[in-house]
């Protein structure tokens, strides 16, 4: 790919990496907090990198996703941080990026890794283990439960790894604590569908105990069904990311805990990683970021 | 003649605004890279505007192809990925599957009489519902079988897909202006009473409409998944809205008799432009949706104003 102009850009000097952060939709506000703490970083180290941030519009838009990393590879970025809406959808434009001469970091829903093989690349993945977090969350909930209480998980969008991983983390602490899961639903992320699959699951299963949401925007949407189920009392809630809408309900009880991965500081992570690679001249390997339970 | 000419004129004035614009605002926007990504991204759009601008001539509508989109996607991953099927079998099924339904939704609206609006909302649901169904809600990797088509290709930067999509926007608007099917669309939509006491048959170009929207759905859904590299069973959500804004940023009439594949094309390019453009900019999401709608409804008003004056 050849470029009519010259890309390097004067005035923010010609040594200065450009990094593009690609994200899920900005209307999210856990990606929104994501992308503030990767501008907040940007100023505080401006002299180090140039940070040109994106998302799409809807979670489940593929194609605009592809199409904003072509656009990134065409204003000629050196580093790639993308938390890829889709574990698979997006591996080919990666390769192409990558054939491009664009170093790749992977953040927040890890690229499946038989696809990654299958296609012959290798992108590191900077991020938290989504099922140890979901596990810990799923043992401050069993503490309040009794051995044989139903519960019942609602996932995300069941493409995404980061679901499949908080549901196998949630499914991991129900187990072992002797809970009976009458029911797996997705939720796809959204507070109002979550809303209306709790609902029915509360009507199916009167002697439900328990929700755990695979995020909290999906937690905040139980809890709207629990309330007007007048079940709150009897059904706990957990959810997964710490968004600032949840405090309050965390602080009544009305959602028991959520796990921080410090989403401000996700992205974080992957530009300081890509950084780092971009200057050592390195290829770098996965990262594990830390993850918290939160219960108020 | 001098009006449709001037037509295609401002279209394009339009385009080289856009593209003088944002190449004086940003200075990677003027090169190769650019101009790849704005062919490669529209092939599945252009497709379905075309077939979109047939069936808005005659004074249908079509909203259930993002569903198709995503449904005869399906279709391709599934015969690609599990039954080992090979590109060209697959493509064949998506198109004719495509063309049935699409087919479908015409035939029902015609021999019933009901709105096309509603039988093509009806039609999204289900269509979405059977693409969940197939892929059991999971993304299929098809991988290098199918990537090539929506890569660049030949040592250029545009892809197979790109020139597939051209040459059937050339084809559709040979039909329209050139074919006795193409003058029976136009008169159907302009006033479909005085069709009939003029002998032009009705009934069935309208169904035709439909299912070849629905036919080249299906292969737009082929070039959608070359470009994710699978199938994606949530494609195509809102994609008919993208078609309906382009057609209508082309002048195509919502009310039927009136429009051109070629000018839907051109609002296709403008609106892939637009968005590309806001991309390299930096826009923020919700600043690209606002100017987005805004040149939608802007290009409209132009079109009404020029007609009147």
């Amino acid at each position: 790919m050849s470029s009519c102009r010259p890309v390097t850009d004067v005035q923010s000097g010609y040594d200065k990496p450009k990094v593009a952060l690609v994200m899920k939709s900005l209307a999210n506000e856990f990606f929104q907090t994501m992308a503030e703490g990767a501008k907040k970083h940007q100023t505080a180290h401006a002299a180090d990198y140039e940070l040109i941030v994106n998302g799409i519009k809807n979670e489940t838009d593929l194609a605009e996703q592809v199409a904003l990393v072509d656009q990134m590879i065409a204003q000629g970025v050196q580093a790639l941080v993308i938390a890829p809406a889709d574990s698979k959808a997006l591996i080919t434009v990666l390769k192409r990026a990558k054939d491009s001469g664009v170093l790749v970091i992977n953040i927040d829903n890890k690229l499946d890794a038989d696809t990654l093989k299958q296609a012959g690349l290798q992108i590191p993945f900077v991020g938290p283990d989504n099922r140890d977090g979901a596990k810990r969350v799923g043992e401050v909930l069993a503490k309040k439960l009794q051995s044989g209480d139903e519960v019942a998980i609602l996932e995300g969008v069941t493409t995404a790894f980061n679901s499949q991983q908080r549901k196998s983390g949630f499914e991991d602490a129900m187990r072992a604590a002797g809970m009976k899961i009458v029911s797996v639903q997705s939720g796809e992320w959204e507070m109002e569908k979550a809303s209306t699959v709790a609902a029915g699951l509360l009507t199916a299963n009167p002697g439900l105990k328990a929700l755990l949401c695979a995020n909290d925007n999906m937690a905040l949407g139980a809890a709207a069904a629990v309330q007007s189920a007048q079940k709150t009392a009897q059904v706990q809630i957990v959810g997964f990311d710490n968004i600032s809408a949840l405090k309050p309900l965390l602080a009544d009880g009305r959602v028991l805990a959520t796990a921080d991965q410090h989403g401000d500081q996700l992205a974080v992570f992957g530009i300081e990683a890509a950084l780092k690679a971009l200057k050592d001249k390195t290829v770098p390997s996965d990262v594990q970021t830390p993850v918290d339970v939160v219960t108020k | 003649m001098l009006r449709r000419f001037t037509d295609y004129l401002i279209l394009l004035a339009v385009l080289v605004a856009m593209v003088l614009l944002f190449g004086l605002l940003r200075d990677t926007f003027w090169s190769f890279a650019t101009l790849g990504n704005i062919a490669n991204r529209i092939p599945a759009l252009a497709l379905v505007a075309t077939g979109m601008t047939l069936v808005m001539i005659t004074g249908g509508i079509d909203l259930s192809v993002g569903s198709l989109l995503g449904f005869c996607g399906a279709v391709v991953g599934v015969a690609m990925v599990d039954l080992q099927l090979g590109l060209f079998t697959a493509l064949l099924l998506s198109l004719a599957l495509g063309g049935v339904l699409g087919g479908g939704t015409g035939f029902v609206s015609v021999k019933f009489r009901l709105p096309s609006f509603i039988v093509s909302l009806g039609m999204l649901e289900m269509v979405r519902g059977l693409a969940y169904k197939l892929t059991e809600s999971k993304t299929k990797y098809i991988g290098a079988a199918i990537e090539p088509l929506g890569a660049p290709f030949g040592g250029l930067v545009i892809s197979p897909a790109f020139v597939v999509s051209v040459l059937v926007v050339i084809a559709g608007q040979v039909l329209l202006s050139n074919t006795a099917l193409g003058r029976h669309f136009i008169a159907i939509g302009a006033n479909r009473e005085a069709a009939l006491v003029s002998g032009v048959p009705v009934d069935r170009p309208r169904i035709l409409a439909h299912a070849l929207l629905g036919a080249l759905t299906g292969l737009a859904a082929v070039f959608h998944c070359s470009r994710l590299g699978s199938a994606d069973p949530n494609a195509g959500v809102g994609f008919e809205l993208s078609a309906i804004a382009a057609v209508v940023v082309g002048g195509t009439s919502l009310m039927g008799g009136r429009g051109s594949v070629v000018k839907s094309f051109l609002g296709v390019l403008i609106i892939a432009t637009l968005e590309a453009g806001l991309v390299q900019l930096g826009a923020s999401d919700p600043d690209k949706r606002i100017v987005t709608g805004a040149v939608i409804i802007a290009a409209v008003l132009a079109d009404t104003w020029r007609r009147k004056s």
